[in-house]
């Protein structure tokens, strides 16, 4: 068999992998995946909200049976609570405690600074894994760009240093899924470490898959309907377009008025559900009665 | 490291193709693409001979992934790819192949200006290097009402130049709410003090506060450089280098019927170099000013990369839009959502009579936060401070 058609055969079992916990790839996406984890490169996701980029590590955790451990990135982050932190006040009661104690003083001191009085923030905790896990840096764009920089060590050599203990290689390498959602330009360098995907909305098969996994409830022609509304919603000009997530919640909210069908009949009933789907005022306003009534007949 | 063993069936056409798989990275810079790094070539071959190096769609996916570093790049790759791998007579036509955004490219304004770059520089820098601080301090009280449609001698725009970087010191760093661990501050910071401990055995003799973060704000400046504002574009650009000499966050764009970006010849070291290519790259286009258009195609292709929620955009125009009035509306409220401000600088507003009546500023108006006039120093002065103000 050559190399193509096994890698062929390896890409897709990744895809039905993700599928049987719930996560749609595409076929480029899974080999991008795949790619990943046999470069041990981190994997860098672009895209508006609402498609699905902090799912994936969540997807690829399960599939791969690992942890996932999750750093959420903020404007004022700092290395210290991603990294690690001294746990200072036990470090302060047992300098009390050790007065007593009749070692010698570079004992003690190396005493304090040992492992057991290091908090592990999640950077420190994903190198520091026996097994592999999925570490998730979300919305990256958020930190500062002196954040950014403390990531490229990490991202590029996998160790850590810690003036106090040295320096920390990773016990495992992780895979890191970073993702952004472009509110801040990235470097370059964090950029040229990664590898890339930009994740678009789904198409309307994807969506149509996606519903049939997360809402069985809603299997068949309604599925159909709501995928298609959904996308209706995301070609008109509005400030917020639906996501996956929107998508799902607004389903739910159907279900509950008891709507197994859209048509004309139930606008009453979309209008009151929009709100799952419509997060701005703005755009609320563009969805009036008669432009509801003409999508859902259209469905 | 490569499996040259695990394509057996065909050796010469496998080592043609990482030959020519070399080559792609080159291929993907000289069109603008971010690519490089002293690996990527290795880590491309190690890539392909894992992937499969006949197999052209996952090929192609695989240095997709490998390759791209950003949205813009993303969306251009696969005619990239397809010009670059497939057969002549399969060839597409590759549009949009050569990036009309790249900055990397000199476009043939800016080509043709460094050829003529020497000889103007020695007409113009040999009387008019930068002036002593103290000669422009006897000046400045004298410029600030003066309307720059008067001001033309060489030395007096030097002055502007200095008085421009002062005012840019000031807006280097704006303090904001949240707080950040420093050597002065309001409130004591024990950790940092206890941490700080530690090089000196644990006696805490230097004491770490907190105080408010210092940040940098990131202004955007889009001027007008139409024909009915020939008499301020030169003033306004000098004020822009002026300002990107001092400030490292900054991004200029200059519009006229088409938009360009102008922050690399803002950045030019040699002033009157850098002044001589913005002239040329705004000369050149005739026809009126297309205002909405121009923010258009800005928040299409720059907004994302240039816009964010600590930005300040400076607009400097006189309103007079030739476009569609709506779509410069459309095109503000959309900037408006992402951006921390926007001002608009109308250098005509000055004169006496005038009324933000014509189609363009009613249009604007809406959706700006701060409309001022700005035709001598003076104005300028005064809404640097609310610009500063407005970005805590």
């Amino acid at each position: 068999m050559s190399t193509g058609a096994q890698r062929m055969a390896d890409v897709a079992a990744l895809q039905q992998q993700l599928a049987a916990v719930g996560y749609i790839a595409e076929r480029s996406f899974a080999a991008a995946l795949l790619l990943m984890t046999e470069l041990k490169r981190p994997l860098l996701l672009e895209g508006d909200a609402g498609v699905g980029k902090t799912e994936v590590a969540k997807a690829l955790a399960v599939v791969r049976g690992t942890r996932l451990i999750r750093l959420q990135c903020y404007e004022g982050l700092d290395a210290h609570s991603a990294m690690y932190e001294w746990n200072y006040q036990r470090q302060l009661l047992a300098i009390k405690l050790l007065e007593q104690d009749d070692r010698s003083v570079a004992a003690k001191e190396q005493d304090i600074f040992s492992e057991r009085y290091l908090l592990k923030r999640p950077l420190l905790e994903a190198i520091s894994c026996t097994q592999s896990p999925v570490l998730l840096i979300d919305e990256v764009d958020r930190a500062d760009e002196a954040f950014e920089a403390y990531l490229l060590e990490l991202l590029s050599d996998f160790q850590m240093s810690i003036p106090e203990l040295g320096t920390v290689a990773a016990v495992s390498i992780p895979l890191v899924v970073v993702t952004s959602n472009g509110t801040r330009e990235l470097s370059d360098a964090l950029r040229r470490r990664c590898l890339y995907q930009f994740v678009e909305y789904p198409s309307f098969e994807k969506e149509l898959a996606i519903l049939e996994i997360r809402a069985p409830e809603a299997a068949g022609e309604l599925a159909r309907q709501v995928v298609q509304f959904v996308q209706d919603t995301r070609r008109m000009d509005l400030q917020k377009r639906p996501g996956i997530a929107e998508t799902l919640d607004w389903t739910a909210a159907l279900l509950r008025l008891g709507v197994t069908a859209i048509g004309q009949d139930v606008t009453e009933a979309i209008l009151e559900t929009l709100a799952a789907l419509i997060k701005t005022r703005d755009d609320r306003t563009a969805f009036t009665p008669e432009v509801v009534g003409r999508m859902a007949a259209a469905c | 490291m490569l499996k040259t063993a695990s394509m057996p069936e065909a050796p010469d056409l496998a080592r043609t193709l990482r030959a020519r798989l070399a080559g792609f990275s080159g291929f993907l810079q000289a069109n603008g693409f971010g690519v490089g790094g002293g690996d990527s070539s290795r880590v491309l071959l190690y890539a392909a001979s894992q992937v499969g190096i006949l197999h052209p769609q996952m090929l192609r996916w695989s240095l997709k992934a490998l390759l791209c570093g950003r949205s813009s790049e993303w969306h251009r790759f696969d005619a990239l790819f397809d010009a670059y791998f497939l057969p002549p007579n399969k060839k597409l036509f590759v549009e949009g192949a050569r990036d009309t955004r790249s900055y990397r490219k000199p476009s043939p304004d800016e080509s043709q200006d460094s050829a003529q770059a020497p000889g103007l520089a020695r007409g113009g820098a040999g009387n008019h290097r930068q002036p002593s601080a103290r000669y422009a301090a006897s000046r400045e009280e004298s410029l600030e009402a003066v309307d720059f449609r008067e001001l033309a001698r060489a030395e007096e725009v030097c002055d502007i130049e200095t008085l421009m970087r002062r005012l840019a010191r000031q807006m280097k760093r704006v303090r904001v709410r949240r707080e950040a661990r420093s050597l002065r501050g309001r409130r004591f910071d024990l950790p940092g003090t206890i941490r700080r401990s530690i090089e000196r055995g644990g006696v805490p003799l230097s004491v770490v506060w907190r105080d408010r973060r210092r940040i940098r704000p990131r202004i955007l400046l889009l001027l007008d450089v139409s024909r009915s504002m020939s008499l301020y574009s030169f003033f306004y650009l000098r004020l822009a280098r002026a300002l990107s000499a001092e400030l490292s966050d900054i991004y200029g764009f200059i519009f006229h019927t088409r938009l360009t970006a102008i922050s690399e010849a803002l950045r030019d070291a040699d002033p009157w170099r850098a002044q001589e290519k913005m002239h040329l790259l705004a000369a050149g286009w005739g026809g009126g000013t297309r205002i909405g258009d121009c923010l258009r195609d800005f928040n299409r292709d720059h907004m994302a990369r240039r816009v964010h929620s600590r930005t300040a955009v400076i607009i400097v125009s006189d309103g007079y839009d030739t476009g569609e009035p709506k779509i410069l509306a459309d095109a503000l409220r959309a900037l408006r959502r992402r951006a921390r401000r926007i001002i608009w600088i109308n250098p005509i507003a000055t004169r006496s009579g005038w009324t933000p009546v014509s189609a363009g500023m009613q249009a604007a108006l809406p959706h700006i936060d701060l409309l001022a006039p700005g035709a001598d120093l003076a104005t300028i002065k005064r809404v640097l401070p609310d610009i500063i103000e407005s970005l805590r």
